[in-house]
């Protein structure tokens, strides 16, 4: 008994750090995401609150708390309540499944930098990932209203398209590994001395365009086309019902994909060991980071498809691509 | 411990099952459903079968209830045919066959076959697949058949005729 509450304590505080390092680095990504949108554009970005404008993330919470909370007529008020945890909360998992750095010993007890290592965890990452759809259409449903519905619907195809994508193009990488569990496939990654992405680059970029799709950022944001559907699903959304949805789609999901990237192609927490006992941490989140300014920059330079153009992408160019992918892995693993 | 978490999981699952059967509006039934495979995902979880859990997550819980979702949404309910009472008939037809059903499952589940433990299994994942790819390999493939059938027909049906 004392050690099942012991472990349970332990996870608590786990799921704690986490969870509040998440939403702070998820809130200063808007920062970093205006400043950088800024200097692309040969704009200053955000400079006034604070050095640098590095306040800036909380003067917006503070305007979008103090917003009056406005809910349009007709709208169904328990799933438009809901649909607001129903995007938030499968991101929010998804950090649960990541491993940050590899096991070690703390006195006599031996800890695993990760919430919950299942042997599952990389099909609950895609279960969670494409839950998070749910927030979508459901925000769009309730709000009553014709934008914020066709952005839900549309961002439904995509997901619906680009998840089948998702899971073909990691299973190279689980063929290779022999497992499911992200901590297993780090530690194949590191015995091998070899990155994924060296063997499944061709997977690398499908998870590359399968994460931007189901983050839902530009190149693949028409569920938001703000010159077309105003921004979407969450138009009927005020205050921080408004910023609940960016902060989870275009944050939380970016850093937790990114994370999972980094796990299945970029060796995880390997690196050479610059920082003693830390280098594990530094380098995990030091390609998580890479990967998100990545997503960001790419956001912030591109134009974005039309709605059939995307789908069709999915279906006939990259799916067939995936199972190829599949198929030539599956057969060198087994002959060589 | 387990009994405090199958009694929480349990009740979630029997009110989200109640909830699907007697709420009216199909946008709530449709929510009602999804916690109730949730439920049933987690109950699989506390029983150890981490593989029988991921797949009742990313089919029934994402794959298939997302098309029942968008089905359900872009319907216009208010042409449809609204509630009109209890079908008296049928519920006097369904329900000792009902019971029947729910003494012998639970004669199976408390005595009979199931009740016995199967032996312990290290790694389920790489189990279920070697059981799947091996002794039950022909009726897996007639599954993907049947499957593909029913794909190739909706296709027929759905497409506008030239």
């Amino acid at each position: 008994m004392e050690e099942i509450l012991y472990s349970l304590a332990f996870t608590l505080v786990k799921v704690l750090v986490v969870f509040l390092v998440a939403l702070g680095v998820g809130a200063y990504l808007t920062w970093f995401e205006r400043k950088l949108a800024g200097h692309i554009q040969n704009r200053l970005g955000p400079n006034v609150v604070g050095p640098f404008g590095l306040l800036q993330p909380l003067a917006d919470a503070l305007k979008l708390a103090t917003k009056e909370s406005i809910i349009p007529r007709g709208a169904d008020k328990p799933v438009y309540y809901m649909a607001v945890i129903m995007a938030l909360v499968p991101s929010i998992l998804l950090l649960a499944l990541i491993p940050w750095g590899p096991p070690f010993r703390l006195g006599d007890t031996y800890v695993k930098p990760i919430i919950s290592d299942v042997n599952i965890a990389l099909l609950l990452a895609f279960a969670f990932g494409s839950l998070s759809v749910y927030g979508t259409i459901f925000s769009g449903w309730a709000s009553n209203s014709k934008y914020a519905f066709i952005g839900s619907l549309r961002k439904a195809a995509v997901v619906i398209a680009y998840e089948v994508v998702l899971g073909f193009s990691v299973l190279g990488v689980v063929l290779l590994a022999g497992t499911l569990s992200t901590v297993g496939i780090v530690e194949a990654q590191v015995q091998r001395g070899v990155w994924f992405i060296v063997y499944q680059p061709v997977a690398f970029f499908l998870y590359l365009y399968c994460m931007l799709a189901e983050s839902g950022r530009v190149p693949f944001d028409i569920q938001e086309a703000e010159a077309e559907l105003v921004t979407g699903y969450n138009v009927e959304y005020g205050g921080l019902k408004f910023g609940a949805f960016p902060l989870a789609e275009w944050y939380i999901n970016v850093i937790a994909l990114s994370a999972i990237a980094v796990v299945l192609f970029l060796g995880g927490w390997s690196g050479p060991p610059i920082l003693g006992p830390l280098s594990p941490y530094f380098w995990f989140i030091l390609k998580t980071f890479g990967l998100v300014f990545f997503t960001i920059w790419l956001h912030w330079t591109l134009p974005r498809f039309q709605a059939k153009d995307i789908t069709e992408i999915a279906w006939k160019i990259l799916l067939p691509i995936a199972i190829l992918n599949v198929i030539v892995t599956a057969f060198f693993v087994y002959f060589f | 411990m387990e009994w405090v978490i199958f009694g929480f999981l349990g009740t979630w699952l029997i009110l989200s099952a109640l909830g699907t059967v007697f709420v009216k509006n199909p946008i709530h039934v449709i929510l009602f459903f999804l916690s109730a495979l949730l439920a049933m995902s987690a109950i699989f979880l506390s029983l150890g079968a981490e593989l029988l859990a991921g797949i009742q997550l990313i089919i029934y819980a994402v794959a298939i209830v997302v098309f029942y979702v968008l089905a359900i949404t872009t319907i216009p309910w208010e042409k449809i045919k609204r509630f009109e009472g209890v079908y008296k008939n049928e519920l006097f037809v369904a329900s000792p066959i009902l019971l029947l059903l729910f003494i012998f499952m639970s004669y199976m589940v408390l005595e009979g076959e199931f009740a016995k433990p199967s032996g312990t299994v290290e790694d389920n994942v790489r189990e279920l697949g070697k059981e799947l790819f091996t002794s039950y390999l022909f009726p897996f493939e007639v599954a993907s058949v049947i499957l593909l059938v029913a794909m190739i027909g909706a296709i027929v049906l759905g497409r506008k005729e030239e």
